[in-house]
């Protein structure tokens, strides 16, 4: 590659010569390709700095409206990925589905009633809810009686939970690109994670191997102990992280 | 360091795939009880001897390939790093 400094172009390392192809009589052999420790980031590097120079070249013509997001194109870029990607669950669902053909069991049978009545697995956080008749206070007031029923109780607790959900993009409407730029709501979120799984452990209660009153415990303490364990985590990840190499390239965020 | 990735994650689908798939055929009774881990039966023909013998394999396979390029040979390499810079 030659080396003047006289031409006003500007000069990227894939300027000039052949690029970032080696010339021929440079194209290394697979025995020196096995033995360059830095083969991947190096690859990496002339991947990125020849699509900065596709970019550039862009740039560079009077039709392309100036861009502010470091981006690269759909095709081949995003799309090789793309299909990389679906290629796998696809390869994955057809191997599974002619190497263990679904089980067909026998039809169900509408007059008897089995003995463990339970929702699809994607709902027993709601049935967990409805079994939370062991926080229904009573009260003396009343005279020990309860003020609501459990089962009113429980369609509440549905209602409490749903409309937290629905609250919680008022109160953060998630500017942040990653759990480490604001450690609380990442906590918050991890919190609510953890809740969604142990409620849905406490309504199969009985067919857990574990003291019921143990379970009920842990159905609330175990949010709070991973609230505390992501939010001490993320707050030491902060240290190394950079925030402004971050906003430099997601310029797409809404405004404040 | 993404190469030794892409390693442990190849031998963790490809020996995951087999072992889900030989324990399927060779290790699930029924549908209703056990499943993947139910008791093996005798094998019959030589084709389930192989498929008995390869179902724990590949299971041990799934579980100690990605930890071998994941967690031991960056520590190792991490290891000789360190040391390499304490000596000099």
């Amino acid at each position: 590659m030659t080396d003047d400094t006289t031409s006003d172009d500007v000069r990227t390392d894939g300027s000039g010569g052949t690029g970032i192809v080696p010339p021929d009589d440079e194209t290394p052999t697979w025995s020196e390709r096995k033995q360059r420790t830095q083969g991947l980031s190096r690859l990496t590097y002339e991947y990125f700095e020849r699509a900065r120079r596709e970019d550039q070249d862009l740039r560079q013509q009077s039709d392309y409206v100036e861009r502010d997001v470091l981006g690269f194109p759909a095709w081949p870029h995003e799309m090789i990925r793309n299909l990389a990607l679906t290629s796998f669950f696809v390869g994955i669902i057809i191997f599974l589905s002619a190497a263990l053909p679904p089980h067909i069991g026998p039809p169900a049978n509408a007059s008897s009633t089995p003995a463990v009545i339970l929702p699809d697995w994607y709902l027993y956080w709601s049935f967990g809810l409805l079994k939370l008749g062991f926080l229904n206070p009573e009260l003396a007031i009343l005279g020990d009686t309860k003020l609501l029923a459990d089962r009113t109780y429980g369609v509440l607790a549905n209602v409490v939970i749903v409309g937290f959900i629905a609250i919680v993009p008022f109160l953060n409407k998630g500017s942040a690109r990653r759990p480490v730029e604001q450690p609380f709501w990442a906590a918050v979120g991890m919190s609510g994670v953890i809740f969604s799984i142990t409620i849905a452990a406490l309504s199969v209660k009985n067919l857990l191997p574990m003291d019921s009153k143990l379970l009920q415990d842990l159905t609330f303490l175990l949010p709070f102990v991973g609230a505390f364990i992501t939010y001490a985590v993320l707050r030491t990840m902060r240290e190394g992280y950079m925030f402004n190499l971050n906003r430099r390239y997601y310029r797409l965020r809404p405004p404040k | 360091m993404a190469d030794e990735f892409a390693k442990g994650f190849g031998i963790f689908v490809v020996a995951g795939l087999g072992w889900m798939t030989l324990a399927g055929w060779y290790r699930t009774p029924s549908f209703e009880g056990t499943q993947l881990t139910g008791a093996p039966p005798e094998a019959a023909t030589v084709y389930d001897q192989i498929g008995l013998f390869l179902e724990p394999v590949l299971f041990w396979f799934m579980i100690l390939g990605p930890l071998t390029f994941w967690i031991l040979i960056p520590a190792f390499e991490r290891a000789r790093d360190s040391y390499a810079e304490r000596t000099q």
